[in-house]
Protein backbone atom coordinates (compact mmCIF):
# COMPACT_ATOMS: atom_id res chain seq x y z
CA UNK A 1 0.00 0.00 0.00
CA UNK A 2 2.58 2.37 0.95
CA UNK A 3 4.50 3.12 -2.09
CA UNK A 4 0.87 4.40 -4.03
CA UNK A 5 -0.23 5.47 -1.23
CA UNK A 6 2.59 7.35 -0.05
CA UNK A 7 3.93 8.75 -3.70
CA UNK A 8 1.60 8.92 -5.79
CA UNK A 9 -0.56 11.94 -3.06
CA UNK A 10 2.37 13.77 -2.30
CA UNK A 11 3.75 14.56 -5.76
CA UNK A 12 -0.28 14.98 -6.53
CA UNK A 13 -0.95 17.29 -3.54
CA UNK A 14 0.97 19.65 -5.32
CA UNK A 15 -0.45 19.68 -8.67
CA UNK A 16 -3.53 19.63 -7.44
CA UNK A 17 -3.51 23.10 -5.05
CA UNK A 18 -1.94 24.58 -7.72
CA UNK A 19 -4.64 23.76 -10.47
CA UNK A 20 -7.06 24.73 -8.11
CA UNK A 21 -5.08 27.74 -7.20
CA UNK A 22 -5.18 28.77 -10.70
CA UNK A 23 -8.65 28.05 -11.00
CA UNK A 24 -9.47 30.42 -8.38
CA UNK A 25 -7.24 32.97 -9.52
CA UNK A 26 -8.91 32.82 -12.63
CA UNK A 27 -12.08 32.92 -11.54
CA UNK A 28 -11.58 35.95 -9.18
CA UNK A 29 -9.58 37.74 -12.29
CA UNK A 30 -12.98 37.36 -14.43
CA UNK A 31 -14.92 38.44 -11.58
CA UNK A 32 -12.73 41.89 -11.93
CA UNK A 33 -13.26 41.97 -14.95
CA UNK A 34 -17.08 41.09 -15.06
CA UNK A 35 -17.79 43.77 -12.72
CA UNK A 36 -15.61 46.21 -13.68
CA UNK A 37 -12.85 46.40 -11.08
CA UNK A 38 -10.43 45.43 -13.74
CA UNK A 39 -11.56 47.65 -17.12
CA UNK A 40 -9.67 47.24 -20.32
CA UNK A 41 -6.76 45.53 -19.97
CA UNK A 42 -4.40 46.57 -22.41
CA UNK A 43 -1.23 44.27 -24.69
CA UNK B 1 -4.04 24.56 23.42
CA UNK B 2 -0.88 26.78 23.34
CA UNK B 3 0.75 24.27 21.35
CA UNK B 4 -2.43 23.97 19.11
CA UNK B 5 -2.65 27.88 18.46
CA UNK B 6 1.05 28.49 17.86
CA UNK B 7 1.96 25.73 15.23
CA UNK B 8 -0.77 27.20 12.59
CA UNK B 9 0.78 30.35 13.04
CA UNK B 10 4.95 29.26 11.99
CA UNK B 11 2.76 27.25 9.23
CA UNK B 12 1.23 30.46 7.93
CA UNK B 13 4.41 32.82 8.09
CA UNK B 14 5.79 30.05 6.61
CA UNK B 15 3.62 30.43 3.78
CA UNK B 16 3.89 33.91 4.06
CA UNK B 17 8.26 33.68 3.87
CA UNK B 18 7.44 30.97 0.90
CA UNK B 19 5.41 33.91 -1.18
CA UNK B 20 7.59 36.75 -0.73
CA UNK B 21 10.30 34.20 -1.66
CA UNK B 22 8.80 34.01 -5.36
CA UNK B 23 8.58 37.81 -5.43
CA UNK B 24 12.44 38.32 -6.99
CA UNK B 25 11.88 35.41 -9.09
CA UNK B 26 8.11 36.57 -10.51
CA UNK B 27 9.39 40.38 -11.24
CA UNK B 28 12.54 38.31 -13.19
CA UNK B 29 9.91 36.74 -15.57
CA UNK B 30 8.31 39.23 -15.58
CA UNK B 31 11.06 41.90 -16.65
CA UNK B 32 11.90 39.10 -19.42
CA UNK B 33 8.64 39.17 -20.49
CA UNK B 34 8.29 43.13 -20.84
CA UNK B 35 11.64 43.25 -22.44
CA UNK B 36 10.61 40.21 -24.81
CA UNK B 37 7.65 42.86 -25.76
CA UNK B 38 9.45 45.84 -26.17
CA UNK B 39 12.18 43.85 -28.44
CA UNK B 40 9.41 42.63 -30.53
CA UNK B 41 7.92 46.45 -31.27
CA UNK B 42 11.36 48.10 -31.59
CA UNK B 43 13.80 45.62 -33.77
CA UNK B 44 10.25 45.13 -36.03
CA UNK B 45 10.18 49.07 -35.75
CA UNK B 46 14.13 49.22 -36.81
CA UNK B 47 13.87 47.26 -39.65
CA UNK B 48 10.86 48.37 -41.21
CA UNK B 49 12.68 51.78 -40.54
CA UNK B 50 15.91 50.55 -42.18
CA UNK B 51 13.92 48.65 -45.58
CA UNK B 52 15.23 45.56 -43.73
CA UNK B 53 13.52 42.37 -45.46
CA UNK B 54 13.78 40.76 -41.66
CA UNK B 55 11.70 38.08 -40.30
CA UNK B 56 8.92 39.13 -37.53
CA UNK B 57 10.63 37.74 -34.66
CA UNK B 58 7.51 37.33 -32.14
CA UNK B 59 7.94 38.15 -28.37
CA UNK B 60 7.48 34.54 -27.66
CA UNK B 61 10.24 33.36 -28.84
CA UNK B 62 12.42 36.82 -27.46
CA UNK B 63 11.19 35.58 -24.17
CA UNK B 64 12.15 32.20 -24.49
CA UNK B 65 15.66 33.39 -26.10
CA UNK B 66 16.49 35.71 -23.50
CA UNK B 67 15.57 33.19 -20.70
CA UNK B 68 17.52 30.76 -22.57
CA UNK B 69 21.05 32.90 -23.45
CA UNK B 70 20.52 33.94 -19.09
CA UNK B 71 20.43 30.13 -17.60
CA UNK B 72 22.85 29.00 -20.14
CA UNK B 73 25.69 31.93 -19.77
CA UNK B 74 24.99 33.07 -16.30
CA UNK B 75 24.25 30.81 -12.88
CA UNK B 76 21.16 32.34 -11.94
CA UNK B 77 21.03 33.20 -8.36
CA UNK B 78 19.33 30.80 -5.68
CA UNK B 79 16.96 33.87 -4.59
CA UNK B 80 15.39 33.40 -8.20
CA UNK B 81 14.75 29.84 -8.08
CA UNK B 82 11.22 29.75 -6.57
CA UNK B 83 9.63 32.27 -8.29
CA UNK B 84 10.99 31.18 -11.43
CA UNK B 85 9.39 28.12 -10.73
CA UNK B 86 6.19 29.13 -10.43
CA UNK B 87 6.04 29.51 -14.75
CA UNK B 88 4.11 26.73 -14.08
CA UNK B 89 1.35 28.38 -12.21
CA UNK B 90 0.72 31.08 -15.04
CA UNK B 91 0.92 28.56 -17.37
CA UNK B 92 -2.02 26.83 -16.05
CA UNK B 93 -3.50 30.40 -14.67
CA UNK B 94 -3.27 31.49 -18.60
CA UNK B 95 -4.92 28.20 -19.78
CA UNK B 96 -8.04 28.95 -17.90
CA UNK B 97 -8.52 32.30 -18.80
CA UNK B 98 -7.72 31.61 -22.23
CA UNK B 99 -11.15 29.23 -22.01
CA UNK B 100 -13.12 32.93 -22.37
CA UNK B 101 -11.69 33.13 -25.92
CA UNK B 102 -13.36 29.63 -26.65
CA UNK B 103 -17.18 29.33 -27.95
CA UNK B 104 -18.64 26.49 -26.26
CA UNK B 105 -19.22 24.95 -29.50
CA UNK B 106 -15.67 25.13 -30.96
CA UNK B 107 -14.21 23.50 -27.82
CA UNK B 108 -16.84 21.14 -28.32
CA UNK B 109 -15.96 20.58 -32.54
CA UNK B 110 -12.25 21.38 -31.89
CA UNK B 111 -12.14 19.67 -28.51
CA UNK B 112 -14.06 15.94 -30.06
CA UNK B 113 -11.71 15.73 -32.89
CA UNK B 114 -8.81 16.33 -30.66
CA UNK B 115 -9.76 13.84 -28.16
CA UNK B 116 -10.63 11.66 -31.25
CA UNK B 117 -6.60 12.44 -32.48
CA UNK B 118 -5.53 11.79 -28.93
CA UNK B 119 -6.56 8.60 -28.19
CA UNK B 120 -4.50 7.48 -31.41
CA UNK B 121 -1.69 9.18 -30.74
CA UNK B 122 -1.63 7.74 -27.09
CA UNK B 123 -1.59 4.03 -28.44
CA UNK B 124 0.78 4.78 -31.31
CA UNK B 125 3.44 6.89 -28.87
CA UNK B 126 3.32 4.21 -26.04
CA UNK B 127 3.46 1.37 -28.15
CA UNK B 128 6.55 3.28 -30.14
CA UNK B 129 8.15 4.29 -27.18
CA UNK B 130 8.26 0.72 -25.74
CA UNK B 131 9.64 -1.14 -28.80
CA UNK B 132 12.49 1.32 -29.09
CA UNK B 133 12.96 1.20 -25.15
CA UNK B 134 13.35 -2.51 -25.61
CA UNK B 135 15.43 -2.37 -28.55
CA UNK B 136 17.75 -0.25 -27.03
CA UNK B 137 17.68 -1.97 -23.77
CA UNK B 138 16.38 0.55 -21.13
CA UNK B 139 15.19 -0.36 -17.92
CA UNK B 140 11.84 -0.86 -17.80
CA UNK B 141 10.40 1.34 -15.71
CA UNK B 142 12.60 4.19 -17.63
CA UNK B 143 11.19 2.81 -20.73
CA UNK B 144 7.32 3.24 -19.21
CA UNK B 145 8.21 6.95 -18.18
CA UNK B 146 9.52 7.79 -21.43
CA UNK B 147 6.54 6.57 -22.96
CA UNK B 148 4.26 7.67 -20.40
CA UNK B 149 5.81 10.87 -21.35
CA UNK B 150 6.13 11.05 -24.88
CA UNK B 151 2.36 9.90 -24.93
CA UNK B 152 0.50 12.17 -22.31
CA UNK B 153 1.64 15.17 -21.19
CA UNK B 154 5.51 15.24 -20.30
CA UNK B 155 7.04 16.38 -17.61
CA UNK B 156 3.65 16.52 -14.71
CA UNK B 157 3.18 13.00 -16.63
CA UNK B 158 6.33 11.20 -15.43
CA UNK B 159 5.97 12.76 -12.24
CA UNK B 160 2.39 11.31 -11.56
CA UNK B 161 3.77 7.86 -12.90
CA UNK B 162 6.84 8.13 -10.88
CA UNK B 163 5.33 7.57 -7.71
CA UNK B 164 2.14 4.96 -9.27
CA UNK B 165 4.47 2.53 -10.63
CA UNK B 166 7.49 3.17 -8.01
CA UNK B 167 10.19 4.47 -10.45
CA UNK B 168 13.80 5.23 -9.30
CA UNK B 169 14.23 9.31 -8.67
CA UNK B 170 17.15 8.56 -11.42
CA UNK B 171 14.96 7.40 -13.64
CA UNK B 172 12.59 9.96 -13.62
CA UNK B 173 15.09 12.76 -13.88
CA UNK B 174 16.81 10.98 -17.09
CA UNK B 175 12.89 10.56 -18.26
CA UNK B 176 12.06 14.53 -17.28
CA UNK B 177 15.36 15.52 -18.61
CA UNK B 178 14.79 13.97 -22.12
CA UNK B 179 11.43 15.34 -22.96
CA UNK B 180 12.53 18.80 -21.57
CA UNK B 181 15.05 19.20 -24.27
CA UNK B 182 13.10 17.59 -26.79
CA UNK B 183 10.62 20.33 -25.93
CA UNK B 184 13.14 22.47 -26.18
CA UNK B 185 14.12 21.59 -29.94
CA UNK B 186 10.50 21.49 -30.81
CA UNK B 187 9.97 25.19 -30.41
CA UNK B 188 12.11 26.02 -33.21
CA UNK B 189 11.55 22.93 -35.42
CA UNK B 190 7.44 22.63 -35.31
CA UNK B 191 7.17 26.48 -36.76
CA UNK B 192 9.91 26.39 -39.29
CA UNK B 193 8.48 22.72 -40.49
CA UNK B 194 4.82 23.97 -40.58
CA UNK B 195 6.01 27.46 -42.51
CA UNK B 196 7.42 24.85 -45.02
CA UNK B 197 4.40 22.88 -45.52
CA UNK B 198 1.93 26.08 -45.50
CA UNK B 199 0.10 24.93 -42.86
CA UNK B 200 -3.44 26.40 -41.61
CA UNK B 201 -3.65 27.82 -38.38
CA UNK B 202 -5.91 25.21 -36.71
CA UNK B 203 -4.07 22.17 -38.39
CA UNK B 204 -0.53 23.55 -37.01
CA UNK B 205 -2.21 24.46 -33.32
CA UNK B 206 -3.54 20.67 -33.33
CA UNK B 207 0.17 19.25 -34.47
CA UNK B 208 1.57 21.00 -31.79
CA UNK B 209 -0.65 19.87 -29.42
CA UNK B 210 -0.25 16.56 -29.83
CA UNK B 211 3.25 16.14 -31.08
CA UNK B 212 5.23 18.44 -28.34
CA UNK B 213 5.21 16.81 -25.08
CA UNK B 214 5.61 19.42 -22.50
CA UNK B 215 2.37 22.20 -22.00
CA UNK B 216 4.41 25.06 -22.03
CA UNK B 217 6.29 24.07 -25.05
CA UNK B 218 3.12 23.22 -26.68
CA UNK B 219 1.40 26.41 -25.92
CA UNK B 220 4.77 28.57 -26.81
CA UNK B 221 5.16 26.46 -29.81
CA UNK B 222 1.10 27.16 -31.16
CA UNK B 223 1.75 30.97 -30.17
CA UNK B 224 5.62 31.36 -32.47
CA UNK B 225 3.35 30.61 -35.41
CA UNK B 226 0.41 32.69 -34.68
CA UNK B 227 -2.24 33.65 -31.89
CA UNK B 228 -4.98 31.14 -33.82
CA UNK B 229 -2.81 28.23 -33.88
CA UNK B 230 -1.83 29.07 -29.66
CA UNK B 231 -5.22 28.58 -28.60
CA UNK B 232 -5.94 25.30 -30.58
CA UNK B 233 -2.34 24.10 -29.74
CA UNK B 234 -3.47 24.57 -26.08
CA UNK B 235 -7.16 23.03 -26.49
CA UNK B 236 -5.31 20.00 -28.06
CA UNK B 237 -3.11 19.67 -25.95
CA UNK B 238 -5.43 20.20 -22.79
CA UNK B 239 -7.62 17.43 -24.34
CA UNK B 240 -4.35 15.20 -24.01
CA UNK B 241 -3.51 16.04 -20.27
CA UNK B 242 -7.38 14.81 -19.90
CA UNK B 243 -5.54 11.16 -20.27
CA UNK B 244 -3.25 11.50 -18.00
CA UNK B 245 -5.26 9.43 -14.99
CA UNK B 246 -6.68 6.61 -17.90
CA UNK B 247 -2.61 5.98 -19.23
CA UNK B 248 -0.91 6.59 -15.48
CA UNK B 249 -3.13 3.95 -13.83
CA UNK B 250 -2.85 1.55 -16.95
CA UNK B 251 0.51 1.52 -16.14
CA UNK B 252 -0.29 0.96 -12.54
CA UNK B 253 -2.05 -2.05 -13.07
CA UNK B 254 0.69 -2.89 -15.32
CA UNK B 255 3.35 -3.04 -12.76
CA UNK B 256 1.17 -3.97 -9.86
CA UNK B 257 0.50 -6.73 -11.97
CA UNK B 258 4.08 -7.90 -11.85
CA UNK B 259 4.64 -7.00 -7.82
CA UNK B 260 6.70 -4.16 -9.10
CA UNK B 261 4.23 -1.52 -7.46
CA UNK B 262 1.30 -1.04 -4.68
CA UNK B 263 -1.81 -2.33 -5.96
CA UNK B 264 -4.67 0.75 -6.94
CA UNK B 265 -7.13 -0.30 -4.88
CA UNK B 266 -10.25 3.01 -5.70
CA UNK B 267 -9.23 3.38 -9.10
CA UNK B 268 -12.12 6.55 -9.47
CA UNK B 269 -10.22 8.11 -6.67
CA UNK B 270 -7.19 7.31 -8.37
CA UNK B 271 -8.16 9.44 -11.37
CA UNK B 272 -9.88 12.03 -10.27
CA UNK B 273 -6.66 12.69 -7.94
CA UNK B 274 -4.41 12.58 -11.52
CA UNK B 275 -6.98 14.74 -13.34
CA UNK B 276 -5.76 18.59 -14.41
CA UNK B 277 -7.60 20.58 -12.27
CA UNK B 278 -7.44 23.27 -14.54
CA UNK B 279 -9.34 21.93 -17.24
CA UNK B 280 -12.18 22.10 -15.44
CA UNK B 281 -11.68 25.81 -14.61
CA UNK B 282 -10.95 26.13 -19.14
CA UNK B 283 -14.44 24.73 -19.65
CA UNK B 284 -16.14 27.13 -16.81
CA UNK B 285 -14.53 30.18 -18.74
CA UNK B 286 -16.08 28.94 -21.98
CA UNK B 287 -19.39 28.08 -20.85
CA UNK B 288 -19.84 32.07 -18.93
CA UNK B 289 -18.78 33.11 -22.31
CA UNK B 290 -21.20 31.02 -23.95
CA UNK B 291 -23.82 32.49 -21.31
CA UNK B 292 -22.88 35.33 -22.76
CA UNK B 293 -21.88 36.65 -19.15
CA UNK B 294 -19.21 38.85 -20.38
CA UNK B 295 -19.11 41.91 -22.94
CA UNK B 296 -17.20 41.80 -25.91
CA UNK B 297 -14.79 44.37 -24.22
CA UNK B 298 -14.42 42.56 -21.02
CA UNK B 299 -13.59 39.25 -23.32
CA UNK B 300 -10.74 41.09 -24.75
CA UNK B 301 -9.69 41.68 -21.30
CA UNK B 302 -9.69 38.22 -20.22
CA UNK B 303 -7.71 37.57 -23.21
CA UNK B 304 -5.39 40.07 -22.49
CA UNK B 305 -4.82 38.69 -19.13
CA UNK B 306 -4.69 35.43 -20.48
CA UNK B 307 -1.33 36.52 -22.70
CA UNK B 308 -0.02 38.14 -19.66
CA UNK B 309 0.36 35.15 -17.96
CA UNK B 310 1.52 33.16 -20.56
CA UNK B 311 4.41 35.68 -21.25
CA UNK B 312 5.88 34.70 -17.76
CA UNK B 313 5.29 31.25 -18.91
CA UNK B 314 7.25 31.80 -21.93
CA UNK B 315 10.29 33.39 -19.72
CA UNK B 316 10.11 30.70 -17.44
CA UNK B 317 10.49 28.15 -20.03
CA UNK B 318 13.76 29.59 -21.13
CA UNK B 319 15.25 29.84 -17.93
CA UNK B 320 15.03 26.49 -16.98
CA UNK B 321 16.44 25.26 -20.12
CA UNK B 322 19.84 24.52 -19.15
CA UNK B 323 21.61 22.43 -22.26
CA UNK B 324 24.48 21.87 -20.01
CA UNK B 325 22.46 19.84 -16.87
CA UNK B 326 20.15 18.06 -19.46
CA UNK B 327 23.68 17.04 -21.01
CA UNK B 328 24.98 15.60 -18.08
CA UNK B 329 21.98 13.34 -17.89
CA UNK B 330 22.84 10.53 -19.99
CA UNK B 331 23.00 9.76 -24.14
CA UNK B 332 20.78 6.37 -24.32
CA UNK B 333 17.61 7.52 -23.20
CA UNK B 334 17.93 10.88 -25.03
CA UNK B 335 18.26 9.28 -28.29
CA UNK B 336 15.46 6.90 -27.49
CA UNK B 337 13.53 9.69 -26.71
CA UNK B 338 14.59 11.74 -29.91
CA UNK B 339 13.86 9.07 -32.07
CA UNK B 340 10.54 8.28 -30.94
CA UNK B 341 9.70 12.28 -30.95
CA UNK B 342 10.90 12.34 -34.69
CA UNK B 343 8.56 9.54 -35.21
CA UNK B 344 5.72 10.74 -33.26
CA UNK B 345 6.00 14.10 -34.84
CA UNK B 346 5.66 12.24 -38.47
CA UNK B 347 2.67 10.29 -36.94
CA UNK B 348 0.88 13.18 -35.42
CA UNK B 349 1.42 15.20 -38.70
CA UNK B 350 0.12 12.67 -40.73
CA UNK B 351 -2.95 12.38 -38.45
CA UNK B 352 -3.54 15.72 -39.08
CA UNK B 353 -3.02 15.72 -42.55
CA UNK B 354 -5.69 13.08 -42.40
CA UNK B 355 -8.15 14.71 -40.18
CA UNK B 356 -7.80 18.09 -42.17
CA UNK B 357 -8.84 16.05 -45.00
CA UNK B 358 -11.77 14.61 -43.12
CA UNK B 359 -13.02 17.45 -41.22
CA UNK B 360 -11.70 20.39 -43.45
CA UNK B 361 -10.10 22.20 -40.80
Amino acid sequence: MSTTEKSAPSGNSNSLSLDWWAVIVALLLALAVRFDVLKNVPW
Amino acid sequence: MASSTSLPRVGSDNRLLDALGMVPGVLLLAGIGYAAKILERSVNAYAKAQHWTFPNIEYVLWAILIGLVLSNTLTIPKVFQSGIATYEFWLKLGIVLLGARFVLADVLKLGGISLALVVVEITLSLALMTLLGRLFKLKPKLTSLLAIGSAVCGVSAIIAAKGAIDADDEDSSFAIAAILALGALSLFTFPAIAHSLHMNDVSYGLWAGLGVDNTAEATAAGALYSDAAGKVAVLAKTARNAMIGFVVLAYAIYWAGRGQAERVTNKAAFLWKKFPKFILGFLVMSVLVGFHWFSKGQVTSLGNLSKWAFLLTFAGVGLRTNFREMSQQGLRPFIVGALGEILIACLTLGLVVGANRIWGL
